[in-house]
């Protein structure tokens, strides 16, 4: 096609679209590439975002009707044997108040749509239905636009921004940056449970559009680096479980089974009953950190969100990361184009942001995070089993004094081979790997 | 050489399913498309307008959100895109349905004047194929329903020549414009756009006209507008509650109890069949 | 009456008589006219000879004698008065120079709806030389055959065919008018339903009487088939329904029945109408299969989708009289044509009996079988939706169970009564 465009956007994400809206803001000439129907077409899952970057983007996003499902109050963590489980959570009256909007459900269909919408509103061409399935180099090599399946699809551009998520068979194609390896990525599964909004009020004791998050470990993943995550969303609830792509491939697990025996949960089990699944849908999620991240631009082009392998495994926020690279990315991007030099060294502004920034800090501070975790598989087999154990011995009433049942649950401890000594060691390198 | 098409926005009822236990309908997650048969008239009329160096324009009679269908008829080729949107035509049945887009294609041709209209031959939600007659029977237009292919247009002479499906085979007819053709899936394949005209259609901004801009009259439009109503709508009854014969769990013979059941109960639909072709085995 | 390069019949100003007063610059809707030294001038290429200019002109100044093509829109009347209607018409469908079966099996339901009703059963009648076919209809049921004799009425044109009905059913104010949903008959009822600006329900499975109200209760199912919509008509007569072939029973043909021909007479339309060049009757009927006609279906569904298997599908089909039609993944693969097709994409068919042979049961097929008087599903997986809408599932490989069926019913069959040794 002849006419030329300052950017093009591959994606119609998160972070694709929040650099369409900081683009076009600025009256830069974007155009965004996305190859479902629409955006978040045949997306129901559920995603939690967080107001703040949202407001980065889009400051005034509750006055643009974004479709936020439930306000979150509480989080909970639970760490789950086979039978029982611990859970601790924390509510506080600052996110129903001033605070309101901190964290919030949205339903990715929806609200990728909605989004999307925004960014045309501000003067971003969305182009959907459209698979970007080649690049434009020029003389020297550089990334000079893309090439989309279509008749007389090419579209010279100045830079080029990949946002088109982890699985991208483009990246596979050109190469622009490698191919994680398995242990560099986790696949989960995720099922949108239907329920009637009072229900979930009900079950969850919340107030009408406040909300819950859970995240779930323990023997759910049966021995595999992983977690579970439970999210409230206005009508429905989004359950999701997933592992390290290694371990499922060494354990030879299915992730479906994971779900449906996690389903089963007594601590799960009561709050999804009655509800009717809508959809079922894997995907994989960027967890190699911070030394997994590829060169994140280069002449021509940049990457951004789950493309460039932006994951923070401790706090689950893909999709924040998302915004806030995709964001750093039209910044940068602007600045380079004012002064006319796309060149790695000119979009050079991309990299600093990060490292300035929240999302590259804590992926560093991380960054040993996930190989504890990789390397600690006892984390999601006998150490909740043990835990669950000590739990129910000290609980059940059965005329035993407490004191032998101390004793009792030292040996099933010394037994399983957990001896103080070890527990200590474990906790004291857990610190160190996120500390 | 002026052709209007006129398509509406259905649910994907491919996409509909059957929750097996209440036996109700999941919309959930059920899409809006372009009536696949409105896309084939679509592409038709860009085509006829290809070759005819002539225009189309796109008519919906819908809601707001209707507006994405015609930018996918805008994809296709169509040169303009008009949405007739109002409160007043809610509750619109064909009639009333006809008569707006009949209104709209007046005033179409006020300003350029209009050689074809082209629909669909029926919408995959109501499958009543009544609007395409009833657009030409009130604009006074010939009418060519089921249309598989377009012989030939002369404009000189102001004819077209089609060939239409119907009971038992197919016509060919000749008559003259301005008509009304109403297409089968086998009049044209709708093309997959190129990249410049998908663009062109996302930009394009769509006109909206309300039942003052079509001069149409209060009590012909809407609910108001529409003889019939629905007095009641209902799931079908279950068929089902069929006898099942499971030839792995019997030991013995399965299908020799079907048939045993089967001609005991069903004598007289057996009686009728078999009396009519003489007897079985001839 | 000048004409432009593009054959547009345009207007023109007399220069003379204009005052130049500007009213039909405003009101030409194309821009096509200027001021020129005080008086207004049309630019012949720009000019669609709407005729707006025409009629905005205090003084007559501007030239436009084409006959104005706009003609009024056919607008709906308003409701009538219901009382005045009276009867049950079923509109005689002619196929080949013969009733066709569906004007019989509507003036069997026709029969009934007047019974309840207490009013005749009237057959609304056109063609040429169509006597026999009168006489036809009033062995069915009717009670009086209302005819238009004409040899335009030979061949069917909506034009004429719509007035023709149209003006039968302002003369004898029928209260309920039934049409086969066939090709013809659903083209025609719309064309009468806008002129007459009355109500109607295409494609209904189930029609009834409301006593107490005296309505046409007309079910129709809707949204792909998922949903059944019970429609009515309250204020406007006739309460118009088009059903599809094959929904209504047909009833028995009684030579001795007594009934009335009455014609009516015909006016032609003025305007020119279409011609027809040539009928290609479709191939498949020549010596092939319709298996809209068949009163046995053995359908092969994506399971048993296997060329091997084809003649003994063949031969369960022949041996209980019927043909073999499949679904859409076996006409995807090439192994049966298209014309074989049931489903919402291909044929509607209501067979006496339907033998699914490893159809699953998708939404898409089971709209175009719904109709079928017995289902008999042949499956392995006992869950498919098929076998949960048959009256008879058989569960298991097909390969073993289609040979025991032929076997078996060819040893029944001789037993049923009426089926000649």
């Amino acid at each position: 096609m002849k006419e030329t465009f300052d950017v093009a956007i591959v994606g119609a994400g998160p972070a694709g679209i929040s650099a369409a809206c900081i683009l076009a803001e600025a009256g830069i000439k974007t155009i965004v590439f996305e190859r479902g129907e629409y955006p978040g077409a045949k997306n129901l899952s559920g995603a939690v975002l967080y107001g703040h970057n949202l407001a980065q983007v889009l400051p005034d996003y509750i006055e643009r009707g974004c479709p936020v499902e439930r306000n979150i109050v509480e989080s909970r963590i639970w760490y789950l044997s086979k039978d029982g489980g611990y859970s601790i959570g924390y509510r506080d009256r600052i996110f129903a108040g001033e605070r309101k909007f901190n964290a919030v459900t949205v339903g990715r269909a929806k609200f990728d749509r909605w989004f999307a919408e925004q960014a045309r509103k501000k003067g971003a061409l969305v182009v959907p239905a459209t698979v970007v399935v080649d690049l434009l180099r020029n003389e020297r090599g550089w990334v000079a636009g893309v090439v989309t399946g279509r008749a007389d699809g090419e579209v010279q551009a100045k830079v080029t921004l990949f946002a088109d998520g982890i699985n991208s068979p483009l990246a596979r194609k050109t190469g622009f940056r490698a191919e994680p390896k398995p242990e560099q990525v986790s696949l989960a599964v995720k099922e949108c449970i239907e329920l009637p909004a009072e229900v979930i009020d009900q079950r969850f004791n919340v107030g009408r559009e406040e909300g819950v998050t859970a995240e779930i470990l323990g023997e759910i993943t049966e021995g595999m680096d992983g977690i579970a995550v439970l999210y409230t969303n206005r009508s429905s609830l989004s359950l999701a479980i997933g592992a390290n792509l290694a371990d499922f491939r060494d354990h030879k697990k299915k992730p479906y089974e994971l779900i449906e025996q996690l389903k089963q949960h007594p601590m799960l089990a009561p709050l999804i009953a009655g509800g009717k699944s809508l959809e079922y849908i894997a995907h994989w999620l960027p967890e190699g950190g911070y030394d997994a991240i590829p060169k994140l631009y280069g002449d021509g082009y940049l990457i951004a969100g789950d493309s460039a392998l932006l994951f923070n495994a401790l706090h689950r926020e893909g999709n924040n990361l998302a915004m806030a690279s995709g964001k750093m990315a039209a910044e940068a991007i602007i600045e380079a184009l004012k002064r006319d030099d796309c060149s790695r060294r000119g979009l050079a502004g991309y990299g600093d942001r990060l490292a300035d920034s929240f999302v590259l800090k804590d992926m560093k501070k991380y960054r040993r995070f996930g190989k504890f975790r990789y390397e600690h598989k006892e984390l999601y087999g006998p150490l909740p089993h043990l835990a669950g154990e000590a739990a129910r011995e000290m609980l059940t009433v059965n005329g035993v004094s407490k004191k032998q049942k101390q004793k009792l649950i030292m040996q099933h401890l010394r037994q399983g081979k957990f001896g103080l000594l070890r527990l200590a060691r474990l906790a004291w390198q857990g610190w160190r790997s996120v500390k | 050489m002026h052709i209007v098409a006129c398509i509406k926005q259905v649910p994907d009822t491919a996409q509909v399913k059957i929750d097996p236990e209440t036996k109700t309908l999941i919309r959930t997650g059920v899409e809006s498309i372009c009536n696949p048969y409105d896309l084939v008239a679509v592409e038709a009329a860009v085509q006829l307008a290809e070759k005819y160096s002539g225009k189309v324009t796109v008519i919906t009679m819908g809601p707001p959100q209707a507006e994405s269908a015609l930018r996918d008829c805008l994809a296709l080729g169509a040169q303009q895109a008009i949405l007739l949107s109002d409160r007043a035509f809610a509750g619109a049945d064909t009639l009333a349905t006809s008569y707006t887009l009949a209104q709209a294609i007046n005033k179409i041709n006020d300003a350029d004047p209009v050689s074809l209209v082209l629909c669909g031959k029926q919408a995959i939600d109501g499958d009543t194929a009544q609007v395409g007659p009833g657009i030409a029977t009130r604009l006074g237009y010939n009418q060519f329903t089921y249309v598989a292919e377009v012989i030939g247009l002369d404009p000189a002479s102001n004819t077209i020549t089609v060939r239409r499906e119907i009971e038992g085979g197919s016509e060919v007819i000749e008559g003259k414009l301005p008509a009304v053709l109403t297409a089968e899936l086998n009049l044209a394949a709708p093309r997959y756009a190129s990249l410049p005209e998908l663009v062109r259609s996302l930009r394009q901004e769509i006109k909206v006209w309300g039942a003052r801009d079509v001069a149409a009259l209060p009590e012909q439009v809407g609910l108001k507008g529409s003889p019939t109503m629905v007095r009641e709508i209902f799931v079908p009854p279950a068929r089902g509650g069929g006898q099942v014969f499971d030839t792995n769990e019997d030991k013995g013979n399965a299908v020799a109890g079907f048939l045993d059941t089967f001609f005991g109960k069903e004598q007289r639909l057996l009686e009728e069949l078999l009396a009519k072709d003489g007897h079985a085995q001839e | 009456m000048p004409k432009n390069s593009r054959g547009r019949e345009i207007a023109e100003v007399i220069p003379d008589k204009c005052i130049g007063c500007q009213l039909c610059l405003a009101a030409c809707p194309v821009d096509a006219i200027v001021m020129d030294k005080g008086v207004a001038k049309i630019d012949p290429e720009k000019c669609t000879g709407c005729g707006k200019c025409v009629d905005v002109c205090p003084v007559n100044s501007i030239l436009f004698e084409k006959v104005r093509k706009k003609k009024k829109p056919v607008v709906a009347a308003g409701p009538v008065p219901v009382s005045e209607y009276g009867g049950v018409a079923v509109f005689i469908e002619i196929h080949q120079d013969k009733g066709a079966e569906v004007a019989w099996e509507l003036v069997g339901k026709a029969r009934e709806l007047a019974e309840k009703l207490g009013t005749p059963v009237l057959g609304f009648l056109f063609g040429s030389n169509v006597e026999p076919v009168a006489r036809e209809a009033i062995a069915y049921g009717c009670d009086t055959v209302y005819v238009m004799d004409n040899p335009l009425l030979q061949t069917y044109l909506p034009k004429v065919y719509g007035k023709a009905l149209a003006e039968m059913c302002q003369q004898v104010k029928p209260e309920i008018l039934l049409l086969g949903a066939t090709p013809l008959g659903r083209d025609l009822a719309s064309v009468v339903a806008t002129v007459l600006g009355t109500g109607l329900t295409a494609d209904c499975t189930g029609l009834d009487i409301d006593a107490q109200e005296r309505l046409l209760l007309m079910t129709r199912p809707t949204f792909g088939g998922n949903i059944m919509a019970t429609i009515l008509c309250r204020n406007y007569r006739p309460q118009m329904s088009t059903v599809r072939p094959r929904v209504m029973r047909l009833p028995k043909k009684d030579l001795s029945r007594q009934g009335e021909i009455k014609p009516v007479a015909f006016v032609p339309p003025q305007d020119e109408l279409p011609r027809i060049i040539e009928f290609i009757p479709r191939a498949a009927e020549i010596g092939g299969v319709d298996i809209t006609r068949a009163p046995v279906l053995v359908v092969v569904g994506k399971g048993a989708c296997n060329p091997q298997h084809m003649p003994m599908f063949e031969e369960l089909a022949h041996l209980m009289g019927g043909a073999v039609a499949c679904s859409r993944p076996v006409v995807e693969s090439g192994l049966l044509p298209y014309v074989r097709q049931v489903g919402q994409t291909g044929r509607t068919v209501a067979p006496k009996i339907y033998i699914g042979v490893g159809v699953s049961g998708a939404v898409q097929h089971l709209v175009g079988m719904q109709g079928s008087e017995k289902i008999i599903a042949i499956n392995t997986d006992r869950n498919a939706p098929m076998v949960q809408i048959a009256d008879y599932a058989l569960i298991g490989d097909y390969l073993k169970i289609v040979p025991e069926l032929i076997k078996g019913f060819e040893a029944r069959a001789t037993g049923v009564k009426g089926a000649g040794a």
